[in-house]
C-alpha cells in the first residue's frame, strides 16, 4: 500500500521535474491551498508562475472528534498552479497519476463538470472533479477570476486530496488507518489527538467574544497595512479573518444575517489585496516577466484593475 | 451515395454532460441552414457526440456552388461615351468589373434614362471552400451555458479545444478554430487509446472509432447502456428504478459505454428508499434496483471503458458508495434527534424573501390560507390535518438531509413526519407539497395535501406579484409559472370548485403591509397570469384555442366549471345548427356593438320572422336557464342550437336597421336579449368558424340562405 508521505514525495518530485517551484505550506491557518498567496495572488497579473506545494487546510465545520472515518477538521492538499495553463495539462495530470503508481489500465478515470466559486475571494473558475472509480480524487480548475479581477493569462489549478487518494488506493475503511510512513507510523498516530482536541475547541470551547475581537482587530490591521502599501501583511490579516470566521461559524455563533455581513467583510479585504498586489507587481516591473514579454498583456490587466 | 461528403470532428477537453446535446443541435442546425441558404444542403446529415467530441457527417453535398449570372447596371450612357463616341473611363471600368469587353455592354432604358448594363457570370465556389469559411464562425459562436478562457486568453468556449478534423472527400479543409488548425488527425480515449491517428473520411472515421470501442452516436450509446443495465438487472433478479434523465446523463459521461455493478451493506436498506435512490443517483450517478417494490442492496453505474479487468473499479465504487451511504445515515440520525415541532423555530432564521419575511412568516400565512381554502370548499373534516401539515410544511429546510439533497425538499419532511407517527393525511401532505413538479407528476394524493399545496403556491404567487416580481420572457427566477401551473392542475385534476379570486384576495390580506402594491393591482395581474396557465394546460389536453377562449371570456368562478363549459362546447361546436347560431352571434355582435341598451316591446314585433324568433327564444328560455344554472352545459348549448332556423330566417327576412327608429330599436332590443341568452356558457363570438366548410353544410340544409 502506498503511504501518505510517499504520495507527497512522488507528487512533489513529479511536479518539480516539470519545472514547478516546490513551495512549502503557508504558515497560517487557511481553508484551502487556493488561499496560499502563491496561488491567490500569483494568478493575478501577467507574470508566468508554476508552483507545487502541500497545504494543510482547515475546515472547522467538518471536524468530527476523530470519530468519522472520512471527515477531518484539517486535511492536506497538494496544490499545483500552472500559469499560463499549458495545452497538454490534462495529459500531464494523467501522467502524474501514473507516477503515483495508479495503473490506469485497470481503473476508470473520468472528468465530471465541477465549477468552482469562492465568494470570500471574489474568485471563480471552470473545470472538473476528477473521478477515479467513482471517487473524487482531484479538483481541476481553470481560474477565470480572482479578487474580482478577470484573469489573463489563465492559470490552471490542480488540487489533489491527499488523504482521499491514499485511502482510496488502499481501500482503507478509515483515514486513521492509513500508513503515514511505509509500514510504520499511521495517520491516526500522527493526527488523531489533533482532530479530537480541535473538534472540542471549535464546537465547545472557542471564546466567541475573543474570536470576534480578533476578527475586528485583524480587519483593522489589514486596512492599515493596505494604507501603508504593504499588501502581503494585509493579505495575512485577511486570511486570519477568514479562518476566524470559519471557527465562529462552526461554533454556531454566527446568525444568518451576520454570516452574510462577515463574508462580505472578508471578501472586501481579499479584493482590496488583489488589486493592490497587481499594482505592487507593476511597480516592481513584473519581475517574473521575461524582458521581451513585457507585452500589452500587462497593460490590459492594469486597465482592468484601475476600472 | 453520390456527391461530396464532409466530416467534422471538434475534439476538446471534457464538455459538461448537460451542455452536449443542445450544442450539437445548434451546430448541426446552423451549418445546415447556412448551407441551405447557398443551395448546398446535404442529402444526408448525421451527428454524433461524446463528452470529448462533436461530430458532423454530411453526405450527398453538391461539390460546388452552381455558377450563376448577375445583372449589373453601370453608368448612364451619356457619361459612358465622349463626344466622339469613344468609351470613357467610367465605361471601361464597368466593363472590367463585369469581366467583358466594352463592346459587349448593353443599353437599357430606366426611368432615369438610358444606362449601360451587362450580365456578369459568377463561378460557384467549391463546397470545401465554402465550408472552410463557414465552419469556424459557427463552432466558435456556439451558445454555451457557461464559457471559459484558457492559456494566454484563448476562447471563450466551453473547454479548451484540442483538434479539428475537417475532411471533404478525404481532403483536409483548411481552417483555424481559435488556436487550432484543422487536419486529418484525431485521438481516441485519453487513457486507453490516446495515440493520434489519421482519418480518411466518414466511413474510415467510423471504423477507426469502433476499433477503439468509442461509440460516437448518442442514441446508440444509450441503447447499449440500456441493454447492459437491463441484463445486469435481470442477473440480479430485479428491475431498474426507472429514471430516463439518469440514463441520458450516464450516456453523456462516457464514450466507451461500460457498466459496473456493485453491492452495498443491506443494513443501509433501513434508510428511506428516496434517500438511498437520491444519494446513489446524485453522488454516484448510479442506478438503483428493485424487486416487488423493495430496493435491492445493489447499484449499477457507468464507466468510460469496456471492462473492469481486475475488479478494482467495482471495489472502488463500492467503497465510495459505502462512504456516501454512511454520510446519509449520519444525516438521517442527526436530523431525527430533533422532532419537526422542535425544529420549527429554526424557520425564523431561514429567509423566504427579504421583503416577505422568513419561512416562519410564510408558514403562518400558509396555515391561515389552508383554513380558508378548506372552508371555501366545505371541507370541515380536512381543516385539522391541513393545518397540521401547513404548520410543518417547510421545517425540513432546516434538516441536514435537505441541505445535502435539495431535490428531496418536502419528501424528507414527509418521511420524518411519517416516522413521528403523524396521520397519513398529514405526512403525505408534507411529502407531496411540491407535486406536480413536472408534467408527468400526479397532484398531491389527499385533500389535506391539495389544500396545503394550493395555499403554499398561492402565497408565493401573491407575495411575489405583490413585489412586482412577475416572470418575463424566459426569466422566472422564483419558478412562478410552475407554481401557477401547479395551482391550475390541482384544481382541474382534483375537481376542486375553488373560487381563486376570493382565495387570492384573502391571501393578499395575510401579507398585511409587507407588499409594495395594492390588492387590486396584484389580482388584476394574477388573473391573466393564471388564465395563461389554463390556456396552456387545456391546450395540452387537446382543446382548440378558440374553444378555451370562448369559455374563458364567458367568465367562470372556478376551474372545474370552466372545464365543463370547454368540454360541452368542444362536443357541440361542429354541429351545423350550432355553427349557424355561432355565425348569427357574430352578426348580432356587429349590429349591436354600438347600440345603447334597448327595451323590447312585444307589441312592436311586426314581421312574422321576428315574432317567430322571439317566440322560439321565449320557449327555450327556461330550458337554457336551467341548464346553465345546473351546469348542464352540453344540453344548454344544444338548446341554443335550436335557435338556428329562426335566427337564419330573421336575418333573411327582417331588416334590423329599419328607417323607422322605433322598429329599429325594438329589433336591437330583441337581438340584445338573444345575445345575452346564448352567450352565458361560452362567448360564441370567440369561436372561429371555417366558413367555406360551414357554407357547404348550411346550403345543403337550406338552399335559400345566403351568407356573407
Amino acid at each position: 500500500m502506498q503511504s501518505f508521505q510517499e504520495l507527497i514525495l512522488r507528487l512533489q518530485t513529479f511536479w518539480a521535474e516539470r519545472g514547478c517551484v516546490v513551495q512549502q505550506p503557508y504558515d497560517l491557518e487557511v481553508g484551502a491551498g487556493t488561499m496560499h498567496p502563491d496561488t491567490f495572488l500569483r494568478v493575478l497579473g501577467p507574470e508566468p508562475w508554476n508552483v507545487a506545494y502541500v497545504q494543510p487546510s482547515r475546515r472547522p465545520a467538518d471536524a468530527r472528534y476523530g470519530e468519522n472515518p472520512f471527515r477531518l477538521g484539517k486535511h492536506y492538499q497538494l496544490q499545483v498552479i500552472l500559469k499560463p495553463s499549458p495545452k497538454d495539462v490534462q495529459a500531464v495530470y494523467i501522467d502524474s497519476l501514473r507516477a503515483l503508481g495508479v495503473d490506469l489500465e485497470i481503473h476508470d478515470l473520468r472528468f465530471e463538470e465541477d465549477n468552482w466559486e469562492a465568494p470570500t475571494l471574489g474568485a471563480w473558475g471552470v473545470g472538473w472533479q476528477v473521478m477515479l472509480d467513482g471517487m473524487e480524487i482531484t479538483q481541476f480548475t481553470y481560474f477565470q477570476q480572482a479578487g474580482g479581477i478577470e484573469l489573463e493569462p489563465i492559470s490552471v489549478e490542480i488540487t489533489y486530496g491527499l488523504e482521499r487518494i491514499t485511502m482510496f488506493l488502499g481501500l482503507s475503511r478509515s483515514v486513521y488507518d492509513v500508513d503515514w510512513v511505509p509500514n510504520g507510523v499511521d495517520y491516526g498516530q500522527v493526527r488523531h489527538q489533533d482532530e479530537v482536541e480541535f473538534s472540542k475547541y471549535y464546537f465547545e470551547v472557542a471564546d466567541v467574544g475573543f474570536l470576534k475581537a480578533r476578527f475586528d482587530g485583524h480587519e483593522a490591521e489589514a486596512r492599515r497595512c493596505l494604507e501603508a502599501g504593504l499588501v502581503l501583511p494585509a493579505y495575512e490579516c485577511a486570511l486570519k479573518c477568514s479562518h476566524l470566521f470559519n471557527v465562529m461559524d462552526a461554533r454556531g455563533a454566527v446568525s444568518v444575517t451576520e454570516r452574510v455581513a462577515l463574508i462580505k467583510r472578508v471578501r472586501n479585504l481579499a479584493v482590496a489585496c488583489a488589486r493592490q498586489y497587481v499594482v505592487s507587481r507593476e511597480e516592481l516591473g513584473f519581475p517574473l516577466l521575461a524582458k521581451n514579454e513585457e507585452s500589452s498583456l500587462g497593460k490590459e490587466a492594469m486597465e482592468d484593475v484601475r476600472d | 451515395m453520390s456527391g461530396t461528403e464532409f466530416l467534422l470532428e471538434v475534439r476538446s477537453e471534457e464538455i459538461p454532460a448537460r451542455m452536449l446535446e443542445p450544442a450539437m443541435r445548434e451546430l448541426a442546425t446552423r451549418l445546415f441552414e447556412e448551407l441551405m441558404a447557398l443551395n448546398l444542403a446535404p442529402a444526408e446529415m448525421e451527428t454524433g457526440f461524446t463528452l470529448r467530441r462533436l461530430i458532423l457527417m454530411l453526405k450527398g453535398l453538391p461539390s460546388r456552388e452552381s455558377d450563376r449570372e448577375e445583372e449589373m447596371v453601370g453608368p448612364p450612357v451619356r457619361a459612358a461615351f465622349d463626344a466622339e463616341g469613344r468609351p470613357t473611363r467610367a465605361a471601361e471600368g464597368f466593363a472590367r468589373k463585369c469581366g467583358v469587353e466594352v463592346e459587349a455592354l448593353r443599353r437599357i432604358e430606366t426611368d432615369k434614362g438610358e444606362y449601360l448594363a451587362a450580365t456578369r457570370s459568377i463561378v460557384g465556389r467549391p463546397t470545401a471552400d465554402v465550408l472552410a469559411g463557414m465552419v469556424p464562425g459557427i463552432v466558435e459562436g456556439l451558445g454555451w451555458a457557461k464559457t471559459m478562457r484558457w492559456g494566454i486568453g484563448e476562447g471563450p468556449w466551453v473547454r479548451p479545444i484540442h483538434g479539428v478534423v475537417a475532411l471533404c472527400d478525404g481532403e483536409v479543409v483548411p481552417m483555424t478554430v481559435f488556436d487550432v488548425e484543422s487536419g486529418c488527425e484525431t485521438s481516441g480515449h485519453p487513457v486507453l487509446s490516446s495515440r493520434t491517428f489519421a482519418i480518411r473520411g466518414v466511413s474510415d472515421y467510423r471504423r477507426k472509432m469502433a476499433r477503439r470501442q468509442i461509440v460516437v452516436r448518442f442514441e446508440e450509446r444509450r441503447q447499449r447502456l440500456q441493454d447492459q443495465l437491463d441484463e445486469a438487472a435481470d442477473n440480479l433478479g430485479g428491475e431498474l428504478v426507472a429514471d430516463a434523465e439518469l440514463l441520458n446523463r450516464l450516456t453523456a459521461i462516457c464514450e466507451i459505454p461500460g457498466t459496473v455493478i456493485g453491492r452495498f451493506d443491506p443494513a443501509f436498506l433501513s434508510l428511506p428508499r428516496e434517500i438511498l435512490i437520491t444519494s446513489l443517483r446524485d453522488h454516484q450517478s448510479a442506478s438503483t434496483l428493485e424487486s416487488e417494490g423493495m430496493l435491492l442492496p445493489s447499484f449499477i453505474t457507468v464507466m468510460d471503458r469496456p471492462d473492469d479487468p481486475e475488479g478494482r473499479i467495482k471495489a472502488g465504487n463500492e467503497w465510495v458508495v459505502a462512504a456516501r451511504l454512511e454520510d446519509a445515515r449520519f444525516f438521517f440520525n442527526e436530523d431525527r434527534k430533533t422532532t419537526l415541532e422542535q425544529r420549527k423555530e429554526k424557520l425564523d432564521h431561514v429567509t423566504f424573501h427579504a421583503k416577505l419575511g422568513s419561512y416562519a412568516d410564510k408558514t403562518r400565512r400558509t396555515t391561515e390560507l389552508t383554513k380558508e381554502i378548506c372552508e371555501s370548499l366545505d371541507w370541515q373534516d380536512v381543516v385539522e390535518d391541513g393545518v397540521a401539515a401547513s404548520n410543518l410544511l417547510k421545517v425540513d429546510l432546516t434538516s441536514e438531509m435537505v441541505k445535502e439533497f435539495t431535490s428531496l425538499q418536502g419528501n424528507v419532511g414527509g418521511l420524518y413526519a411519517e416516522r413521528e407517527e403523524y396521520p397519513a393525511q398529514v405526512w403525505q401532505a408534507i411529502y407531496d407539497q411540491y407535486l406536480p413538479a413536472s408534467t408527468e407528476d400526479a397532484i398531491p394524493r389527499g385533500r389535506a395535501g391539495q389544500a396545503t399545496a394550493l395555499a403554499d403556491r398561492i402565497d408565493t404567487l401573491v407575495g411575489m406579484f405583490g413585489l412586482g416580481l412577475l416572470p418575463s420572457g424566459s426569466r422566472d427566477p422564483f419558478g412562478l409559472r410552475r407554481a401557477g401551473q401547479g395551482v391550475v392542475r390541482i384544481l382541474l385534476e382534483g375537481d376542486l370548485s375553488l373560487d381563486l379570486d376570493l382565495i387570492a384576495a384573502k391571501s393578499v390580506l395575510l401579507f398585511e403591509d409587507l407588499m409594495d402594491r395594492d390588492g387590486q393591482e396584484i389580482l388584476s395581474d394574477l388573473r391573466p397570469f393564471l388564465q395563461d396557465r389554463v390556456r396552456h394546460l387545456l391546450g395540452l389536453r387537446g382543446y382548440a384555442y378558440d374553444t378555451i377562449e370562448a369559455a374563458l371570456t364567458a367568465g367562470s368562478s372556478n376551474l372545474p366549471d370552466l372545464l365543463a363549459r370547454v368540454e360541452a362546447l368542444h362536443k357541440v361546436r361542429e354541429e351545423s345548427d350550432f355553427l349557424s347560431v355561432v355565425l348569427a352571434a357574430k352578426r348580432i355582435a356587429n349590429i349591436v356593438r354600438e347600440a345603447p341598451q334597448e327595451d323590447l316591446e312585444e307589441s312592436r314585433l311586426k314581421e312574422p320572422a321576428e315574432r317567430d324568433l322571439h317566440d322560439a327564444a321565449e320557449a327555450l328560455r327556461n330550458e337554457i336557464d336551467q341548464a346553465e344554472k345546473q351546469g348542464d352545459y352540453e344540453p344548454g348549448l344544444r338548446a341554443i342550437a335550436k335557435l338556428s332556423e329562426p335566427l337564419d330566417r330573421f336575418f333573411v327576412e327582417v331588416l334590423v336597421m329599419d328607417e323607422d327608429l322605433e322598429l329599429r330599436s325594438n329589433r336591437i332590443a330583441l337581438l340584445q336579449g338573444i345575445q345575452r341568452m346564448i352567450s352565458r356558457t361560452a362567448r360564441l363570438t370567440e369561436v372561429v368558424v371555417d366558413k367555406s366548410e360551414h357554407r357547404g353544410r348550411a346550403e345543403s340544409k337550406s338552399s335559400s340562405q345566403g351568407r356573407e
